[in-house]
C-alpha cells in the first residue's frame, strides 16, 4: 500500500492512548483502498520497515504542548521530530522521523502526526480519526 | 575535612525509571544507591490467571527483549507439563532468541554505549573527533549505519514467531508452527547479510580471526595486525576505553553468574557445555562452580515491599508493594536478588567467564572486571553465535517435517522453572499452578541481579558497588559513572513496571 496510518502509543496510559483507541475505531471502519491501518505499539524506531516503500505515512499519537487539550493537531514531520533525544530503550516517535532522512532506504515518505492532547474521549477519537483518514487520501496541501 | 557531597543524578540516557545516587568526597564516588523508581507488578497480574496467559503477558515485561521473557515462560511450562520440545523446535526457539539478542547487544553498544564517547568529558581525548563523527547522537555515522543495518536481523524471528516484538510462538510441548523451508532460506539469508555487514564494520575481520584471539596479548597483536581491527567499533571501543581509563573503572565484586541457555538439540552437530551453548555456572573471579538455582533468593530490606528476613527462594517470595515508610532505608522498587546470599553480576561477561573463555579470563586477571571489559564481551558477543545459529538453520531444512510439538496434554498442577540468558543476563519465571490457575509467579529479570539495591546485611548491588571510587569532576555531568552502569546494559524498564511514557517521548 502506497499510504499508511500508523497509530502508536500505551493503551494502558490515560493521556498516551489516543493512538491505540483511533486504531480500535477505524479498524471498524471502511478504509479507502491504497490505505492501510497499522497498530504500531510502543516500536518507535522499530517501525522503519512499516514506513519504508510508502509514499505517505500519517502516524497518529497524543501530543503535548501544540494546542488546547482535545483540539485535533497535525504536524509535519521536521516539527513532530523536534523533540528527538539520545537513543535508549524508550525512543520513539520523534527519534524515529528524526532519523528517517538518514536511514531510510526508499524515498522519504511524506509523514506527516496527526493528535491531539489530552483524554482520548470518543469525540477526540472521532475526531483525531476522521483527520488521519483525510490526510492519509489527500496530504496536509 | 574531607569535602562530602551527595549528589542526585538520574541517568535517563539509561532509562528514564533509573536514579543513582551517589555520595561524593574529595571527587570520588564513596557510595552509591541504585532505586528502580516504578512499579512493576507483572507478577501480581498473572496469579489467578490461566496457566498459558503468562506467554502472552510477561513478553509484554520489554520491548527489546521480549522474546527472552516468552522463553522463560514456555520452559517453565514445558517443566510443569513435564514435555521435552522436539528438536526441531529447540531450534527455532533458539535461533529466534539469538537473533534478538544480537540486535541489543549491537544498537546498546553504538546507540547508547559508545554514543556516551560522543560526550564533551571526554573532548580531551585523543580519538575525541572521531568519536563525535561516529557516535553522535542522531547523526554519527556509525551510529546511522547501526540503526539501518540491525533491523532486518529480527525479521528472523517474524519469520519463525509471526512478529517481532511480543511474540508468543513458544508454547508447553514446541512452538506453534513450522516454518516452510522457504522461509528458513529467508532466515540463513538474513542472518548472512548480517554476519558480512557485522564482520566488515563492527568487528573487521572474520568471525574466526577473532575467536583466535584468546589472550591479552593476543588482542593486542589483533588490534596492532590491520587498520580494518583499529578501525572497526570493537577496535575503536577498545582504543578509547583504553585512553579514557574504562578498563580501570567499575570493578564490582567479581562473582559472575550465568543460568546457561540455548540447550543443544537432540542429533545437533553444534557443541556446547552440558547440553548448552551458553553454559551455566557461578563464578568468584575466574573460579568456577556449578549453579544451582536453590541458591537464588530475593531480599527486600531496601526494597519498597512487605518486609520478611533474610532473603527468599522465588517460589516462596512475594510481590506486596509498601511504597511508603522507612525513609532512606527502603529505596527502589527492584528486590535484591542473592546467590548464596552474595551479589553477583550478569550478563555477556559474567557468561564468558563462566564458559572459560581465555581472553575474558585473562582481561580480568590482574585488575578484575571493568566497564570496558564488559561491554567488549557484549559487541563481540555475536561472534560465539554465528555458526551455531547457520548450523540450526541448516539442521531445520535438514530436518524439514520433523515435529516441532508434543503436546503436553492438560497442564497439571505443579511447579516448574523457565530460565535463560537474556541479552542483559540471569533471566529466571518461577510458576506454581494450582486447581488449574497460577497460583505463584515470580520473575527476576538480568537488571535486578545487577542494579539490585543493598540486601539485608546491608551490602550493596553489583553495579552500586561498581561505582565506588570512580572519580567525579563534574557533577552536572557524570560521564564515567554513566560508562559504568551503561557497561552492566540496565533495562529498568523490565526491573521494575510494565509502562514507560515519560521516558518515551512527549511530541
Amino acid at each position: 500500500m502506497d499510504t499508511a496510518i500508523i497509530c502508536v502509543g500505551n493503551a494502558l496510559i490515560p493521556g498516551d492512548d489516543l493512538g491505540h483507541r483511533v486504531y480500535e475505531f477505524l479498524a471498524g471502519q471502511a478504509i479507502p483502498g491504497g490505505v492501510v491501518v497499522i497498530d504500531g505499539g510502543l516500536k518507535g524506531i522499530d517501525l522503519l520497515p512499516l514506513v519504508e516503500g510508502r509514499k505517505r505515512v500519517v502516524f497518529v499519537d497524543a501530543v503535548a504542548g501544540f494546542g488546547p487539550p482535545g483540539e485535533v493537531v497535525i504536524l509535519d514531520r521536521e516539527t513532530a521530530a523536534s523533540g528527538a533525544g539520545p537513543y535508549d530503550h524508550g525512543a520513539g516517535l520523534p527519534y524515529l522521523l528524526r532519523l528517517l532522512p538518514f536511514v531510510c532506504e526508499t524515498p522519504v515518505p511524506e509523514c506527516l502526526v496527526v493528535g491531539a492532547e489530552g483524554p482520548a474521549h470518543p469525540s477526540v477519537v472521532r475526531a483525531t480519526a476522521t483527520a488521519s483518514l483525510e490526510v492519509a487520501i489527500h496530504g496536509c496541501s | 575535612m574531607a569535602n562530602r557531597v551527595i549528589c542526585d543524578i538520574p541517568l535517563n540516557r539509561v532509562e528514564g525509571d533509573l536514579e543513582i545516587k551517589v555520595a561524593v568526597e574529595d571527587g570520588r564516588v564513596v557510595d552509591a544507591w541504585s532505586s528502580g523508581t516504578m512499579f512493576r507488578g507483572f507478577e501480581r497480574m498473572l496469579v489467578g490467571r490461566a496457566p498459558l496467559d503468562g506467554l502472552v503477558i510477561t513478553p509484554r515485561i520489554c520491548g527489546i527483549c521480549s522474546l527472552t521473557h516468552l522463553t522463560a515462560a514456555a520452559k517453565a511450562l514445558d517443566g510443569i507439563a513435564g514435555v521435552a520440545p522436539p528438536p526441531n523446535a529447540g531450534r527455532l526457539r533458539n535461533v529466534a532468541l539469538m537473533a534478538e539478542t544480537m540486535q541489543s547487544d549491537v544498537r546498546q553498544s553504538v546507540l547508547m554505549h559508545m554514543n556516551g564517547f560522543a560526550n564533551v568529558f571526554h573532548s580531551g581525548h585523543d580519538l575525541y573527533d572521531q568519536a563525535v563523527a561516529r557516535y553522535a547522537s542522531l547523526a554519527g555515522e556509525r551510529s546511522l549505519d547501526v540503526v539501518r543495518q540491525t533491523k532486518r536481523i529480527v525479521e528472523i524471528i517474524a519469520l519463525i514467531g509471526g512478529q517481532w516484538p511480543h511474540t508468543s510462538f513458544m508454547v508447553p510441548g514446541g512452538v506453534v508452527y513450522a516454518p516452510p523451508v522457504s522461509d528458513i532460506l529467508k532466515c540463513r539469508n538474513i542472518l548472512s547479510q548480517f554476519r558480512s555487514w557485522y564482520e566488515g564494520t563492527v568487528l573487521g575481520c572474520p568471525t574466526e580471526r577473532w575467536l583466535e584471539v584468546d589472550s591479552r596479548q593476543a588482542l593486542e597483536a589483533w588490534l596492532a595486525e590491520s587498520s580494518r581491527h583499529r578501525e572497526s567499533d570493537v577496535g575503536f571501543l577498545i582504543r578509547f576505553g583504553l585512553g579514557a581509563g574504562l578498563g580501570n573503572l567499575g570493578r564490582g565484586y567479581d562473582r559472575f553468574l550465568s543460568y546457561g541457555s540455548l540447550e543443544l538439540p537432540e542429533g545437533t552437530t553444534v557443541a556446547g557445555t552440558a547440553g548448552r551453548l551458553v553454559a551455566a555456572g557461578f563464578a568468584e573471579g575466574v573460579t568456577v562452580e556449578a549453579f544451582d538455582q536453590a541458591r537464588i533468593a530475593e531480599h527486600v530490606a531496601s526494597s519498597w515491599y512487605r518486609d520478611y528476613p533474610g532473603g527468599r527462594h522465588p517460589f516462596d517470595g512475594e510481590t506486596e508493594p509498601v511504597p511508603s515508610g522507612d525513609e532512606g532505608g527502603k529505596y527502589s522498587w527492584s528486590k535484591a536478588p542473592r546467590y548464596k546470599g552474595l551479589a553477583a553480576e550478569t550478563g555477556p561477561l559474567a557468561e564468558r567467564i563462566v564458559a572459560g573463555d581465555p581472553l575474558f579470563r585473562d582481561l580480568i586477571a590482574d585488575g578484575g572486571a571493568n566497564a570496558l571489559v564488559r561491554q567488549l564481551a557484549r559487541l563481540t558477543r555475536p561472534t560465539t553465535y554465528f555458526q551455531a545459529m547457520d548450523a540450526w538453520l541448516g539442521e531445520l531444512i535438514q530436518r524439514f517435517g520433523e515435529p516441532v510439538y508434543h503436546h503436553p496434554g492438560d497442564l497439571q498442577d505443579g511447579e516448574g522453572i523457565g530460565l535463560c540468558q537474556a541479552a542483559r543476563g540471569a533471566l529466571g519465571h518461577w510458576v506454581r499452578i494450582k486447581d488449574g490457575r497460577i497460583a505463584h509467579y515470580q520473575i527476576i529479570t538480568p537488571t535486578a541481579w545487577n542494579g539490585a539495591p543493598r540486601d539485608s546485611e546491608g551490602l550493596r548491588g553489583p553495579w552500586e558497588e561498581a561505582l565506588i571510587g570512580i572519580p567525579v569532576s563534574d557533577p552536572d555531568n557524570p560521564a564515567l559513572l554513566g560508562h559504568v552502569v551503561r557497561s552492566f546494559d540496565p533495562c529498568l524498564v523490565c526491573t521494575v513496571h510494565v509502562v514507560g511514557a515519560s521516558g518515551r517521548r512527549t511530541l
